[in-house]
């Protein structure tokens, strides 16, 4: 009962913000970008946005800003998707992004390291935020 | 069995322990396979399996370390615990991969170390179970290649398309490898049947295009392979002396076997795909055999959590290698030399045979699945992926397989 009480805490607020519009923020120096850019940085063929290198993180496996962005930005379902990057690592190509547990950690990591890229819903934007993308 | 690790592909992990712990990124990954094949025949086909079932066929467990150390540098070292391939009764440990990448910009990728070559489509991750829906990949084509990886350099260059990714590669290093040889009544140091190997220095270079979009990829390669052995000449001819085939005089130091891959893996409508490949090698050695081409064709179709599949594959060696086989296997000789002559024939490495196999996948979560498949194999003039029964030989062999496996990544 209590396992089911946290899981309901972390998931229904991601409910919640899945309902919003995505943006993709940036850190500070990261200049915009367009679609085609994203789906190549959150697959692993690029590791960078015009010249500046970038690191992309995510969201956990069935969490539902992440469902949202697979569907409306890569064109994905999760299984699409975790099935693409077990290739990947497995032919040596590179290992996924590095997966965050919630909105403000998100925001946290590309406010503090640079090169980072994440996406929020956009009431979660910092104040003086680096929007890089918006649909 | 220690594990089998080279000086060379310990440097991604020195490399990597070097750095500052505060810089490095680590990421573990695990991922195995048990797999179970049994057939109806109660000699061993691919190595093991027979009538009495076995996991050492398709079991297997391994790790993989990948290492972010810069925005431009990491490192992946990946660890595998499988059936020998210098031993028919031993598990080893060993490092698959061992290497440095660096990537100096999106569309270059360089990586030095031990590293596995862009053979067929499924070659790099063919340890990797939970990443393809076949029970197996099909050996006609899967065991034509020396060789899987190296020690040396591979580099990359991509460019982008609006829908397809055109990538080329170019590789280069050395490894030294165990071939396997079957004789059904005597191997060179017995008079018994069993398994031998013999460990060949291998030096390959290759370049690979390949063309990728979400759905579809499509693959060519051609590969130089120059093999040697220590203290042994290759292609010593195998000669018809006074009605007795023996070893005649003669052979290289080395021989430079060209081997060509191709492939593709294409959605077709109704979401059908439709895989394809096709690898061809010659082989100038005593074992004239391994002069082959071999190809498959598949089709499948996901639906749900189900990836039904059927496949067709052959392998043929070159006519004049399938003829000698025969005459040396049917040489008419005195009772002491018949078992020469079929431990010659037997290393001629024969290959004629096809694989028809349904099967299908259920994918339990996306990193873990589970799958059954039935094959018939059936030979023709030999196959030296039958370890051909004494008093017998492999032609005219029908072989009904039952595989089942869980694949599973974590």
């Amino acid at each position: 009962m209590s396992r089911l009480f946290i899981l309901l805490l972390i998931w229904l607020p991601g409910l919640g913000l899945a309902q919003e519009a995505l943006v993709v923020i940036g850190h500070g120096s990261l200049p915009k970008t367009e679609l085609s850019t994203l789906q190549r940085l959150y697959t692993g063929r690029v590791v960078s946005i015009g010249e500046h290198a970038a690191t992309p993180v995510n969201y956990p496996a069935g969490h539902p800003l992440r469902e949202k962005f697979l569907a409306t930005v890569l064109g994905q379902s999760e299984e699409q998707y975790t099935g693409y990057w077990l290739v990947r690592r497995y032919v040596g190509k590179g290992a996924p992004p590095e997966v965050l547990p919630d909105v403000d950690a998100v925001v946290a990591h590309v406010q503090a390291t640079p090169g980072a890229v994440g996406y929020v819903p956009v009431s979660k934007v910092p104040a003086g935020g680096n929007v890089i993308f918006q649909r | 069995m220690p594990p089998k690790i080279t000086p060379v592909a310990l440097f991604p992990l020195l490399a990597a322990l070097a750095l500052p712990v505060q810089a490095l990124d680590l990421t573990w990954s695990g991922f195995g396979t048990v797999g179970f094949a049994v057939s109806d025949q109660s000699y061993n086909y691919q190595r093991f399996i027979d009538n009495g079932g076995t996991f050492k066929r398709d079991t297997i467990l391994g790790g993989q370390l990948d290492a972010r150390l810069s925005q431009q540098w990491s490192a992946t070292v990946q660890a595998k615990l499988a059936p020998s391939d210098h031993g028919d009764t031993d598990w080893q440990a060993s490092l698959a991969w061992a290497f440095l990448s660096w990537r100096p910009s999106d569309d270059w990728l360089i990586r030095a170390g031990k590293i596995r070559l862009p053979l067929m489509l499924n070659t790099e991750n063919n340890d990797v179970g939970a990443t393809f829906d076949f029970a197996r990949l099909p050996q006609e084509v899967y065991s034509i290649s020396p060789l899987t990886d190296l020690v040396g350099l591979g580099v990359s260059k991509t460019w982008f398309g609006e829908s397809m990714d055109w990538i080329a590669e170019a590789y280069a290093g050395k490894v030294e490898t165990s071939w396997r040889y079957y004789g059904r009544e005597m191997t060179p140091d017995q008079g018994a049947p069993g398994g031998w190997f013999l460990t060949y220095n291998i030096k390959s270079a290759g370049l690979v295009l390949t063309a990728r979009s979400l759905d579809n990829i499509f693959r060519i390669g051609a590969h130089r392979v120059e093999a040697s052995r220590d203290g042994a000449k290759i292609g010593t001819p195998i000669l018809n002396i006074g009605g007795v085939y023996q070893f005649g005089v003669g052979g290289e130091d080395k021989v430079i076997l060209p081997l060509f891959t191709a492939g593709a893996s294409i959605l077709l409508p109704a979401k059908i795909r439709m895989s394809g490949e096709y690898a061809w090698i010659k082989v100038d050695s005593a074992s004239e055999g391994l002069n082959r081409w071999g190809a498959y064709l598949s089709l499948s179709k996901r639906m749900g959590a189900w990836t039904p599949y059927v496949y067709y594959a052959k392998a043929k060696s070159r006519d004049s290698a399938l003829a000698k086989y025969q005459a040396i296997n049917g040489n008419v000789v005195p009772s002491p030399y018949v078992a020469s002559q079929k431990f010659f024939a037997d290393i001629i490495l024969p290959y004629d045979q096809s694989t028809v196999a349904l099967g299908t996948t259920y994918r339990l979560t996306p990193t873990s699945l589970l799958k059954a498949e039935w094959s018939q194999a059936n030979t023709g003039v030999a196959s030296s992926l039958v370890d051909a029964p004494s008093g017998g030989d492999s032609s005219d062999k029908s072989i009904n397989v039952f595989s089942i496996s869980y694949n599973f990544t974590f």
